[in-house]
């Protein structure tokens, strides 16, 4: 007699699909249990090493020791505003940006800051049977953290703050700091959806010898859908060497997605100023399943040339070239097809918060090649909310 | 004109700009900053020696030489300031003017974050920027 089977046809794939389910949630905790073991390697080493009494060896005079009026200095709330007009002429197309960006920092006792930056910015351009030019006007909340600064190593943060990935985003985006008026095609890229990430943070920066100081950031995000503070989940960090000898500063940024196709992306970058010339020289460079390329820019100050000195010490000359290549994951956030571009720009600085800027940018891809041309004036407005004076 | 042409243009302007600066550069070299004494420490100095010099007439050279110790590390710490400033605060941005002490206080306090500023650099330069 045929005993019957123990498991039929319909058994088999239920347990099958149980197994699949099992196996894809065990992926997915495996895959955080890698991301937060990747941020303890990240920070572990760098707290270690900070410790180490023998890091924090200097040449400098001891600071502590001889500047105990900079502690007794009680910081109060600061307004910063930066506003800008750009125009810019793309492929012929005119386009009108202004740009106001405030920036409110309120610290609170010795060791916390609340910061937080808005941005208030319209695209204004032709329409067809309408005379002059319509936009709509874009608010954003950029960022808006709370930091507490733990000790001389690290800072935590958390809420919403700029992404670490790469230094444009964090550094130098700001319509005041920028040297050229457009973006990086490859700005997009690890820095999530409008440029900022929700969650926790933890950063900071050390004298790791007498020769090069190491800084660091390691972050989580979680999902926001929420405009306009909308976020990825994701974790990553950055980390970088500052040489001050020869003001060059090299490092790595690396990111895990938490969602969609659950991908890795990593980010390079450089800032060189050397020490005989008035110029700077950065790089950034960013691979990721939507997309990958670099940039690279230097700019010049005219501040040495043996004429017209008052003149030229306020002008910069400033170029640009960067390459973008599409991935394998098409993304609404970057160029849909492989482009390249090189821009020359001139800036004439005015005071140190007052320029004007002008470039012309040629951009090539198989979509067409097009002009770019942009003209701008940036300004920046410092306002102390309180008593600015040492009682 | 062609793509070719064009970024074959524009790397040769590229390359002879930067032909062009060393070559200035060699014939104009950079003075050495800091190398030697500002007016306003020399000031500063002729102060100290002022107020040694007209002080109690018991005042011995231990003191003088206090003082004077004390107006060149306040020196240092200003020259070291100033040199913390230009090398971590002038790779993004132009050196600002001073605001007032305690909203310096706070945009350093802001800075150290952002730019991820050493402890040491970051009072280095408030110290430079609050005097």
């Amino acid at each position: 007699m045929a005993l019957p089977p123990l498991l039929t046809k319909d058994d088999v794939g239920y347990f099958r699909a149980i197994l699949l389910a099992l196996s894809a949630r065990k992926s997915r905790v495996t895959r955080t249990l890698y991301a937060a073991a990747l941020l303890a390697l990240l920070v572990l080493p760098t707290l270690l090493f900070a410790q180490c009494p023998d890091s924090q060896a200097s040449s400098a005079p001891p600071p502590e020791s001889q500047t105990p009026d900079s502690q007794d200095i009680k910081p109060i709330p600061v307004l910063q505003t930066s506003a800008g007009f750009i125009s810019t002429f793309d492929g012929g197309e005119p386009h009108l940006g202004p740009i106001l960006t405030p920036v409110l920092l309120v610290p609170i006792g010795q060791r916390w800051l609340f910061e937080t930056r808005a941005t208030f910015e319209s695209d204004l351009t032709q329409e067809p049977g309408l005379s002059g030019f319509h936009g709509t006007l874009q608010k954003e909340v950029e960022y808006a953290q709370l930091d507490f600064i733990a000790n001389p190593y690290m800072t935590v943060t958390v809420g919403r703050f700029l992404t670490p990935f790469g230094i444009y985003n964090e550094r130098l985006y700001p319509v005041w700091i920028r040297n050229l008026a457009t973006d990086p095609l490859t700005l997009p890229i690890g820095v999530g959806p409008s440029n900022a990430s929700t969650g926790a943070m933890v950063r900071g920066g050390f004298r790791a010898n007498s020769k090069f100081n190491i800084n660091y950031a390691a972050y989580y995000s979680v999902l926001s859908t929420v405009s306009p503070v909308d976020s990825s989940r994701f974790a990553g960090g950055r980390v970088g060497i500052f040489v001050p000898k020869a003001r060059l500063e090299i490092g790595g940024s690396f990111q895990h997605l938490l969602q969609d196709d659950h991908s890795n992306l990593f980010g390079f970058h450089l800032i060189w100023q050397p020490r005989a010339l008035p110029l700077d020289i950065r790089a950034e460079t960013a691979r990721s399943s939507t997309g990958s390329g670099y940039w690279v820019e230097s700019a010049y100050r005219l501040s040495r040339l043996p004429f017209a000195r008052n003149e030229f010490r306020r002008t910069q000359l400033v170029a640009r070239m960067q390459q973008f290549y599409t991935g394998t994951v098409p993304s609404d956030s970057v160029l849909p097809v492989n482009t390249n571009m090189f821009e020359f720009g001139v800036n004439y600085y005015f005071r140190d918060d007052f320029r004007a800027l002008t470039s012309y940018g040629r951009q090539f891809s198989p979509e067409g090649n097009a002009n770019v041309w942009t003209v701008g004036i940036t300004y920046r407005l410092v306002v102390p909310l309180g008593n600015g004076e040492v009682q | 004109m062609s793509r070719t042409a064009v970024l074959a243009t524009a790397f040769m302007v590229l390359i002879s700009s930067t032909v062009i600066v060393i070559a200035q550069e060699r014939k104009d070299p950079p003075r050495a900053a800091n190398s030697q004494p500002s007016a306003q420490d020399q000031q500063v100095a002729a102060a100290a020696d002022t107020a040694t010099s007209t002080s109690a007439p018991s005042t011995d050279s231990a003191t003088r030489r206090d003082v004077r110790t004390a107006v060149l590390s306040e020196r240092a710490m200003r020259v070291e300031g100033e040199k913390r400033f230009q090398t971590n605060c002038g790779r993004c941005h132009l050196a600002p003017q001073k605001f007032p002490p305690r909203a310096m206080a706070t945009i350093v306090r802001h800075m150290r974050v952002r730019a991820m500023l050493t402890d040491e650099d970051m009072r280095l330069i408030l110290r430079y920027m609050t005097e």
